[in-house]
């Protein structure tokens, strides 16, 4: 991938095949502290399209946050963030190098096709299944009312839950409410879905049912960039996993290899103790 | 039952005084309401400069009885040339008055409203102004609306003190009756009876929508 995108000579020839092979994600350098502490140092990240990036680490390693600089949750000081070419956030001009923040209009836009599942689901309490699903499509997308309903009732079919259509997020479990999320961020369309953490607070017996969605869209070709605890998860559905700590990716590589061979003491103390208390 | 001639017997008399009292209330709360949200909204998401100036005007309103604000404005209005009936300057002040607490009260239910909902509405795409119209503002209301509604009530017995300028309410009708019967147990009597009534029914709904808002819609 890298060599065609550094090919000039083939990049003008094969324009189209050269587009398809652009990164879905592109993150160079990012910078970002909270005051005095800094969360994310120099932190560079390339995801392909269809690809699923699993980010794993201790609490507080600046996971989530990474994740939600993405979506611009999260201000950020340096670097870059682009979503299929298109950069959020910033703006650095090239010649001047002057770093200029994009106005909230152009920010909203950019996050319509990044969708996002929170740890704490975040439905709207006030709305229905159905109203939280197509809230944004008919509002910011614009897209015509029934056929943003026929579509959000596909989606509560494809994540098993045609039958809350009417209810309110207050009458559902835990993992029922995060898989309406799920089906939430990805009526908007997406060309990437962001996953913070989204089984961490239910209860084990309904971890298995949101996963078994993530594990359905990933197999449909999402690009998925995932934060998780969830390290048996994680081998099944990464392409790839990052290892992130003190702000730094200290490792990264194939699951297997990353889970069972890592290559720094960093990461292999991190998985010792998680196999002595979980045993995976 | 002899004791109770005179309220019965002027019991009309100060069931059109409460008319007064119930239109006088409706009249300030509708602005008081509005006023309250506007400033609730530019409270929090307004400049610097413009949260000053409202936190100046929530002290001011804090510190002042309304009494007093009443009797000034009344000898203010002649001097300041502007002609406005006397029912409809007692409003304006009872409005503006109260527009400082329901601002406040807005503008807890606005701030009690978890970040997360703000991220999931951001993470959506929304803009500034379609978030606040369709995920913050419709909690925010709902989760304000039982303090709102003891400000209501609040409201409701503040426009007894309107009597002390002149102006014929359920307050100033009693002291009429009072005057002419020499009755003021019963007359008052009545009197509390029929704003407890008003203010009770308010409370009841207030409770009612409590219960509402605490199942969650």
């Amino acid at each position: 991938m890298e060599d065609t995108l550094n090919d000039a000579s083939s990049l003008a020839i094969e324009l189209a095949p050269a587009r398809q092979r652009r990164p879905m994600l592109e993150i160079a350098g990012l910078c970002k502290s909270f005051g005095a502490l800094e969360v994310l140092r120099d932190v560079s990240v390339v995801v392909s399209p269809g690809e699923v990036v699993v980010v794993i680490g201790p609490s507080g390693s600046g996971k989530t946050t990474l994740l939600r600089c993405i979506n611009l949750l999260e201000e950020y000081e340096r670097g870059t963030i682009a979503v299929d070419g298109e950069p959020i956030g910033y703006r650095t001009d090239g010649r001047s190098g002057r770093r200029a923040r994009m106005s909230e209009r152009e920010i909203a836009r950019a996050r319509e096709r990044i969708g996002m599942v929170f740890q704490s689901f975040n439905l709207f309490p006030h709305m229905n299944v159905l109203q939280n699903i197509v809230a944004a499509p008919v509002r910011v997308r614009r897209i015509e009312r029934r056929q943003a309903e026929a579509r959000a009732r596909e989606l509560l079919a494809m994540v098993g839950l045609s039958d809350k259509v009417a209810e309110y997020p207050i009458r559902l479990s835990g993992g029922q409410q995060q898989r309406v999320a799920i089906a939430r961020a990805l009526a908007m369309d997406p060309k990437i879905m962001l996953f913070d953490e989204v089984t961490s607070a239910l209860d084990p017996e309904l971890v298995g049912e949101v996963l078994a969605a993530m594990q359905q869209l990933a197999g449909d070709g999402m690009t998925m960039v995932v934060v998780t605890h969830e390290m048996s998860f994680a081998r099944d559905i990464a392409d790839r996993i990052l290892f992130i700590d003190g702000g730094v990716i200290v490792e990264e590589g194939k699951p297997d290899q990353l889970l069972f061979a890592p290559q720094t003491e960093r990461v292999g103390a991190f998985l010792k103790r998680y196999n002595d208390r979980y045993r995976i | 039952m002899k004791e109770l001639g005179p309220l019965i017997h002027s019991f009309w008399y100060l069931l059109r005084g409460a008319g007064m009292t119930v239109l006088m209330a409706t009249s300030a709360v509708v602005p008081a309401t509005l006023l309250g949200v506007l400033l609730a909204l530019l409270h929090v998401f307004g400049g610097w400069l413009l949260r000053s100036a409202i936190l100046g005007y929530l002290f001011l309103i804090r510190g002042i009885p309304l009494l007093v604000l009443l009797t000034f404005v009344y000898y203010l209005m002649p001097l300041t040339g502007i002609d406005l009936p006397p029912f409809w300057g007692v409003v304006l002040v009872i409005s503006l008055y109260y527009a400082a607490f329901v601002s406040e009260v807005f503008r807890a239910g606005i701030l009690s409203l978890p970040q997360a909902q703000w991220d999931a509405a951001r993470s959506l795409g929304m803009t500034r102004r379609l978030m606040l119209q369709i995920v913050v503002l419709p909690q925010a209301l709902r989760l304000s609306a039982p303090p709102y509604v003891s400000l209501c009530v609040s409201l409701v017995k503040a426009t007894s003190l309107v009597s002390i300028v002149g102006l014929w309410e359920l307050t100033m009708a009693s002291r009429e009756v009072v005057e002419r019967t020499l009755a003021p147990f019963q007359i008052f009597i009545g009197a509390a009876a029929i704003y407890f009534c008003i203010c009770y029914t308010l409370a009841l709904y207030g409770r009612h929508l409590e219960r509402r808002v605490l199942l969650g819609h």
